[in-house]
């Protein structure tokens, strides 16, 4: 809630209000709320009458156990006569997309700062939907490619004999990236070789989520400063009109700040959950 | 309890199955029959409830020209 408040005005500068619906009592939110100026309508729903009414209760709970009555957690962005245009849950709730990863899907920008790395074939521009979060978050990398004039790169997929781009990221425990999702490419017959292959020129964005553990899973990784960097390559072989050049390797390097769990919790006698 | 405890062992391995990657920890049974509520394309109910201050609000008091952003969360206090 708080890397959300963070980005309140964010998404009221596209148009979008913005609230949230969480099963405790108006008391523990204002407690909450006050603590943390949380800006955004946190509505309260005790009786998980709008959970129910959504058909998101987590039914996998007891009864009889003071956490009963939570939902599912996700977020639907809804039109202005409450139609779903998108929803972000996730299939392991523990893992939560940032409110960053939903303003980068919805709406492109993140004005975050880029980092650059320029080649005679490319500039490559990398960026990521947050800076900071919280541990357990779902987070989206966004990398830029600008081709250079004449320039263009194979896409994934095409047959081998050629290289097409590919963007890996190494291997690290807190942490795990899922895969990335290209961009559709267009084919084209380059009279060099007379074949028309699929490939990409001009500009493209690619993105590739990654998911950060729970405060057990990535501590471990994290610089006394709690930064966490997160590193990967792209790979690519460039080809104008007239050569194809020797590919070329750019590590590529993120470093974010993970903040700690919450553990301040409202007064003894307002909780729900002892 | 014991068939309740099967079905849901179940439907857990099946969701655990139904996305092939890494992970950094197994699926918890507290995933099982995650439901995600209304469809893309439907519309969602209206309600009627205060916010931390005692405000009553409803989707039309919260959305903006564009439409709104609603998260539902677990609790704000653990």
């Amino acid at each position: 809630m708080v890397d959300l408040n963070a980005k309140y005005d964010q998404f009221r500068a596209k148009g979008l209000g913005v609230a949230i619906v969480s099963y405790d009592s108006v008391a523990i939110l204002k407690n909450f709320g006050d603590r943390k100026g949380i800006r955004i309508p946190m509505l309260s729903d005790p009786e998980s009458k709008i959970i129910r009414a959504f058909g998101i209760l987590n039914e996998n709970i007891d009864k009889t156990s003071p956490v009963y009555g939570i939902p599912f957690p996700g977020t639907y962005i809804l039109d202005t006569k409450g139609v779903v245009k998108s929803k972000y849950f996730h299939d392991d709730y523990t893992e939560r997309f940032s409110a960053g990863s939903v303003l980068t899907r919805e709406f492109g920008a993140t004005g975050l700062e880029s980092t650059k790395v320029d080649t005679p074939h490319v500039t490559l521009s990398y960026t990521a939907s947050d800076a900071s979060f919280a541990p357990g978050r779902r987070l989206t990398l966004i990398l830029d490619v600008d081709f250079k004039p004449k320039m263009h790169v194979y896409a994934p997929g095409i047959e081998s004999g050629y290289i097409p781009i590919d963007w890996t990221m190494t291997k690290a425990k807190g942490w795990e990236a899922l895969a990335a999702e290209y961009p559709a490419s267009h084919k084209v017959h380059l009279p060099v070789i007379d074949e028309t292959v699929p490939v990409y020129d001009k500009h493209i964005r690619i993105t590739r989520d990654i998911i950060v553990g729970q405060a057990a899973e990535v501590g471990p990784s994290l610089a006394p400063d709690r930064t966490l960097t997160v590193e990967g390559t792209f790979r690519y072989q460039a080809c104008d009109d007239k050569e194809c050049y020797v590919p070329r390797s750019i590590p590529l390097q993120w470093k974010f700040k993970v903040g700690e769990m919450e553990t301040e919790r409202v007064p003894a006698e307002m909780r729900r959950r002892p | 309890m014991r068939p309740l405890l099967t079905l849901a062992l179940l439907a857990f391995l099946a969701a655990a199955q139904e996305t092939d990657r890494p992970r950094l920890h197994p699926l918890n049974p507290a995933n099982a029959n995650l439901k995600t509520g209304p469809a893309v394309g439907a519309k969602v109910p209206d309600f009627n409830a205060p916010d931390q201050n005692g405000k009553a609000q409803t989707l039309a008091s919260l959305r903006g020209p564009k439409g709104l952003m609603l998260v539902f969360t677990r609790s704000a206090d653990w």
